[in-house]
């Protein structure tokens, strides 16, 4: 039994040899929330309907929860919220979630509970009996939402969650996915706002123009990973481009002395490996420097997405 | 399959599309029981008026005439019921493409096959208890109000003109799913219209070449019902209708076909659907969502 909730070699789908997505090598790992970003029209939604049987590849090939693209099977297990989500209008919300528990193959008998559950979790609780027609853009959205999730699925497509949604819903939402990791589900998030990959993602997959450009724990995406807070006395540029250790240094700011004390100031410092602090330290030290502060720098997955995008050749992906 | 037909089912009756076609065909049948009572009167009294040596061909005739009504009122209903089908259908799976409707259906457990037939399913059984309903409308207001100008039809020859008369949806709606699965909804409109069109047309110039003994028209009526066999289809039933009725039906008149009946004509059509329904299945298959 394969532990990959997704895996495809060389997936491309292309429209007469141009746009779409090439060659993209791509593991999930089952039971995490996977981010897949990109700029837009990188060739996220066309991978993901790709995926999802709506496009035919024009080459390579894939497998969700270990079985071939198409297979019925795996799909009873899939769960796809689309980015231009559309539900006829003419069907009430509970009508919606019926006729797609039949799609499943949903016993009659489980859908009441398991229907309350799930309006319950997307917050549309009260409002199943209404029309999707008298929806607004968010609940349209919600219901969609509890779509995807009908039949408790163990691989679930997000696309754009919460394009639609306001910030509480937006909040519900991280909330949820947070709930859906921690039962074990695996979640392909699909999405732009990069704040929301790094609150609930530990994985990503960046994509520009249709490539793979990497992939992996984002927090180790980057290449300043080492990169520290430094808060120090009579420190001065030359002092820092002396040292072997510092491969590059940065002023940040300067605070005012306050009476009896000395000037201050923040820099920001990459080193090339965590080990050579307590030697940086002790060198600065020896230099008659006051270090005040030393903290490490957390990155933020808008910097790691922008020094990607900035590349100008992709970089070995890391297929692990 | 079954779930997409009841969908399907549903859309027509809560688009408001059934309900509002319904309204209509029942005002069209009231002014058609109406048209029907007042020339059944006039023609009572014009056998009551003339000379009793002469009534006998008066009676032939208004029976002829009677039955002419008759084609008629159904020729009437096999258009409306034409358009509504072709109204109804054609954005069947180019409208749910174009509007990402079908995305998060075609991601379920299901096949693309099923979903075409689950349609194909759906609008049939619905337009077929629509067609069968506007033909015994048709057939009850000949028969109730037609007084001498009323139809000689056999409660078989009903029977036999109904089953053919409710196949009218399905060689539509298989051509409908097929250019839907291929073309926008309005280019799958304008084919549709423009081939239902060329069929009537088609249907006329037969019987004209017909009468004409002009081998060229017929030939190109024959082409035209080949490509798509609806008016031929409307023909044959006329024609099962007269059946070897006392009062044979006029024909020389543009409803009827010209020639005998033939079960091979049915055989045509059922293997027409199967074959469009396939190139349907085949081409929505592969085709990108």
């Amino acid at each position: 039994m394969t532990d990959l909730a997704i895996q495809t070699e060389a997936l491309s789908k292309q429209y007469n040899g141009k746009g779409g997505c090439q060659n993209i090598t791509l593991q999930v790992p089952k039971g995490v929330v996977y981010g897949f970003i990109g700029p837009n029209g990188a060739g996220k939604s066309t991978f993901v309907r790709t995926l999802l049987g709506l496009l035919k590849p024009t080459g390579g090939k894939a497998e969700l929860l270990g079985k071939p693209l198409g297979d019925l099977e795996a799909r009873r297990r899939i769960g796809y919220l689309p980015e231009l989500f559309r539900y006829p209008d003419w069907l009430t919300g509970l009508q919606l979630l019926h006729t797609h528990a039949d799609l499943l193959g949903l016993k009659s008998s489980l859908r009441p509970q398991h229907f309350t559950t799930l309006l319950e979790k997307v917050g549309l609780n009260g409002r199943e009996k209404e029309k999707i027609a008298k929806y607004s853009k968010g609940m349209q959205q919600r219901i969609g939402l509890a779509c995807a999730l009908l039949g408790d699925p163990e691989l679930i497509f997000l696309d754009e969650p919460t394009s639609a949604l306001d910030p509480l819903g937006r909040m519900e939402v991280r909330s949820l996915l947070a709930r859906l990791k921690q039962e074990g589900r695996t979640v392909f998030l699909n999405s732009h706002l990069l704040q929301e990959i790094e609150t609930v993602c530990d994985q990503v997959a960046i994509i520009d123009q249709g490539k793979l450009i990497t992939q992996g724990d984002w927090r180790k995406l980057c290449r300043f990973q080492n990169r520290y807070k430094l808060i120090a006395s009579g420190l001065g540029r030359e002092v820092l481009s002396g040292l072997p250790y510092v491969i590059h240094a940065e002023l940040c700011q300067k605070f005012e002395p306050e009476a009896g004390t000395a000037l201050k100031a923040e820099w920001q410092i990459e080193v090339e490996n965590a080990e050579e602090l307590p030697s940086l330290v002790r060198t600065l030290s020896d230099h008659g420097i006051g270090v005040y502060e030393l903290t490490p720098l957390e990155p933020h997955l808008e910097e790691i997405f922008l020094y990607w995008m900035n590349r100008k050749e992709p970089e070995d992906v890391d297929h692990r | 399959m079954w779930t997409i037909a009841k969908l399907s089912f549903k859309e027509i009756l809560y688009k408001r599309i059934f309900p509002i076609a319904l309204i209509m065909t029942l005002a069209y049948i009231l002014l058609y029981g109406i048209a029907t009572h007042y020339a059944a009167a006039s023609s009572l009294q014009s056998l009551n008026e003339i000379d009793p040596a002469q009534k006998a061909a008066m009676s032939m005739q208004f029976k002829i005439v009677g039955s002419q009504l008759l084609s008629m009122g159904l020729y009437f209903a096999n258009f409306i019921i034409g358009l509504l089908t072709i109204l109804a259908t054609v954005g069947s799976i180019a409208g749910n493409i174009e509007s990402h409707q079908i995305d998060p259906v075609l991601t379920r457990p299901i096949r693309r096959l099923d979903f075409l037939a689950g349609r194909f399913l759906g609008y049939g059984i619905l337009l077929t208890v629509y067609t069968l309903f506007f033909f015994l409308s048709i057939i009850f207001v000949n028969c109730l109000f037609g007084g001498p100008l009323q139809a000689d039809l056999s409660a078989i020859n009903i029977l036999k003109g109904g089953l053919v008369f409710a196949c009218v949806p399905f060689i539509i709606i298989a051509p409908a799913l097929f250019f839907s699965s291929i073309v926008s909804t309005i280019n799958s409109g304008i084919i549709l219209i423009v081939l239902y069109g060329m069929s009537f047309i088609g249907g006329f110039v037969e019987q004209l070449g017909s009468i004409l003994h002009n081998a060229a028209l017929v030939n190109i009526g024959i082409i035209s019902s080949l490509l798509f066999p609806a008016d031929n289809l409307f023909r044959y039933m006329n024609t099962l209708l007269a059946g070897s009725s006392a009062t044979p039906f006029d024909p020389t008149s543009v409803f009827y076909g010209s020639g005998s009946p033939s079960a091979l004509m049915l055989v045509y059509c059922a293997v027409y659907v199967l074959l469009i329904l396939l190139l349907g299945v085949r081409t929505f298959a592969r085709r990108d969502i």
